[in-house]
């Protein structure tokens, strides 16, 4: 599966842009804030229906206009498809493939898996677990439909129990069937939640470990273990033990929108104890074994996305994040970098046809 | 779009203003009048102005009514045994085109959502429950969509009527009439498989 072609329209800093794509290896340089990662978000936007930047849709319009239109062509072993996604502000998004519209997303989602690594983006390793479980959400939503499914469902419920909790403790009421109402339709979707990711974590962490000690080639020992409290209870119980402090929190205290994926180095937290580059090296080591994850479970290379990883890995790392990705079955990458002649230096020891693209305020 | 009257001009925004019609549309309606009689503007105006000060609410299942009461719940030939809960008028509606109810409705008018600040008080619940004190009431049929704030609704619901002794039913899910199989969602066909009924031959 490759993109063979994308044509941008009122997306972030592009105007009106078509590119014809290599199937391999796709380089694009240029000065900073001239829009080298607009176009990875928006191969990463036809993939997933969302930017990587976790903004939302009405912030990728360009500036003054009203929309943004994204064309892509993908080649797959089942034929081309042209795929369309539009957004203009007060509508809905749309997705279409060959000219018929998707009426859901889940429908879309996963066929066109993608992975993005960019190592300015520490905050998958650093910040709190809602990052984690983004990461978790992302690949597994790519994995199986029924897995984003549930995941809507459970944050639909979520946000009206949290609202009912609220309102009770502005009203000083409280109406036990009403939250019954809402709590007995939670632990389906949550078991669903919890098993998959589980089952992803087992899965994951081996990879993980693998790749971690192939890029830092250190000794070190590295572990991302998935947390929830839905290990030791069901989610009824949960919600039922924590009942007197949900309503003084006004909020729902444990659940899966708790779960996190604690990412250890030598036993201990890695935010606390790593240094820069033990941090960049767990950021590569959980992107790449997402990829291989994604390429296992889909049986097809998913697209790469790497965003100015020269400029940000010093030169072991990107020596060995090159090694790895030209030594397995990799499929479409995107590259990006503000040095042209340094990016041809690594780039040409691909095999195979490469281009490289020059971007400039906007336009190629 | 520029006119030459703004006696015209009025008239289109006027339409325009209604949902699904443009202001191309609504001109084409503006000038389809002015080809007409001058009677069939009056009439057709009037037609809107007596609907809006004539219209009421029924006093027993809140549907649109001339009269205190609707002409569903005024028909002596209808089952006044059965009452189905409905959301909203054009799910009324909806049940009423299909010809295969001749019972009682009730509109609840919304699904308890507390995001959007509707609760059980903003719903006509109690008027409900009210209505079931009699024994003329045997089945409350409750007729929601099923998303998640017509669940919460009808489990809410059942958990008001229960004590009542009133039998409770929810109408069935699944596969569309005269659908093929392949082209059932996926979640739907599942529910369906799991929610199966026995089969009964005639």
């Amino acid at each position: 599966m490759h993109l063979s072609s994308i044509k941008l329209t009122h997306f972030k800093n592009y105007g009106q842009q078509s590119l014809d794509l290599s199937p391999r290896l796709n380089c694009f340089t240029g000065l900073n804030g001239m829009g080298k990662t607009n176009l990875l978000d928006a191969v990463h936007y036809l993939c997933l229906c969302k930017s990587h930047t976790g903004l939302s849709d009405k912030n990728l319009i360009r500036q003054g206009d009203s929309f943004f239109r994204l064309e892509g062509v993908f080649e797959t072993d089942a034929g081309r498809h042209k795929i369309a996604s539009k957004f203009a502000t007060g509508q809905r998004k749309e997705i279409e493939r060959d000219g018929v519209a998707f009426t859901r997303l889940i429908d879309y989602i996963g066929l066109f898996p993608v992975v993005m690594i960019a190592p300015d983006d520490l905050s998958l390793v650093q910040d709190g677990s809602e990052e984690r479980r983004r990461f978790l959400d992302s690949t597994l939503s790519q994995v199986t439909p029924d897995y984003l499914h549930n995941l809507l469902i459970y944050n639909a419920l979520l946000k009206q129990r949290n609202a009912l909790l609220k309102k009770f403790a502005e009203d000083r009421t409280f109406d036990a069937s009403l939250l019954e109402a809402i709590d007995r339709q939670m632990p389906a979707p949550a078991a669903v939640l919890f098993e998959q990711r589980q089952a992803f974590s087992a899965r994951f962490r081996p990879l993980f470990q693998q790749y971690y000690s192939e890029i830092s080639g250190d000794r070190e020992q590295v572990d991302a273990i998935f947390e929830s409290a839905m290990s030791e209870k069901t989610l009824s119980a949960l919600l039922a033990a924590n009942i007197e402090k949900d309503r003084m929190l006004q909020r729902t205290s444990a659940g899966p929108h708790r779960d996190d994926l604690q990412l250890l180095l030598d036993e201990r937290p890695v935010k606390k104890f790593a240094s820069q580059g033990q941090l960049k090296s767990f950021l590569l080591a959980l992107r790449l074994a997402q990829y291989e994850l994604l390429r296992q479970e889909k049986q097809q290379a998913p697209i790469l996305l790497l965003d100015d990883i020269f400029d940000k890995l010093d030169e072991q790392r990107v020596r060995q994040l090159i090694a790895l990705i030209i030594g397995r079955q990799f499929g479409q990458i995107f590259i990006t970098d503000t040095q042209r002649g340094r990016l041809e230096e690594i780039v040409s020891s691909f095999i195979g046809d490469y281009k490289i693209f020059e971007v400039e305020n906007g336009s190629i | 779009m520029t006119f030459s009257s703004k006696l015209i001009e009025k008239a289109v925004e006027a339409f325009a203003s209604l949902p699904g019609i443009g202001r191309k549309t609504a001109l084409r309606l503006v000038l389809h009048l002015l080809k007409q009689d001058k009677s069939t503007t009056e009439q057709f105006a009037n037609a809107l102005v007596s609907m809006r000060e004539g219209i009421r609410e029924c006093r027993i299942c809140f549907n649109l009514a001339d009269e205190e009461t609707c002409q569903i719940c005024a028909d002596k030939r209808r089952d006044r045994s059965l009452v189905c809960v409905v959301e909203n008028i054009r799910d009324l509606m909806a049940i009423e085109e299909t010809g295969q109810f001749r019972g009682l409705y009730h509109v609840l008018g919304g699904v308890i959502s507390p995001i959007e600040g509707v609760g059980p008080g903003d719903l006509n619940i109690d008027a409900l429950l009210e209505r079931l004190q009699g024994d003329e009431v045997r089945e409350v049929i409750m007729a929601i969509s099923p998303t998640i704030e017509g669940e919460t609704t009808i489990y809410y619901l059942s958990k008001k009527l229960q004590p009542l002794g009133v039998q409770l039913s929810a109408i069935a899910r699944g596969v569309s009439f005269g659908g093929d199989l392949e082209y059932a969602d996926e979640l739907t066909l599942g529910r369906s498989i799991v929610a199966r009924v026995p089969y009964i031959g005639q």
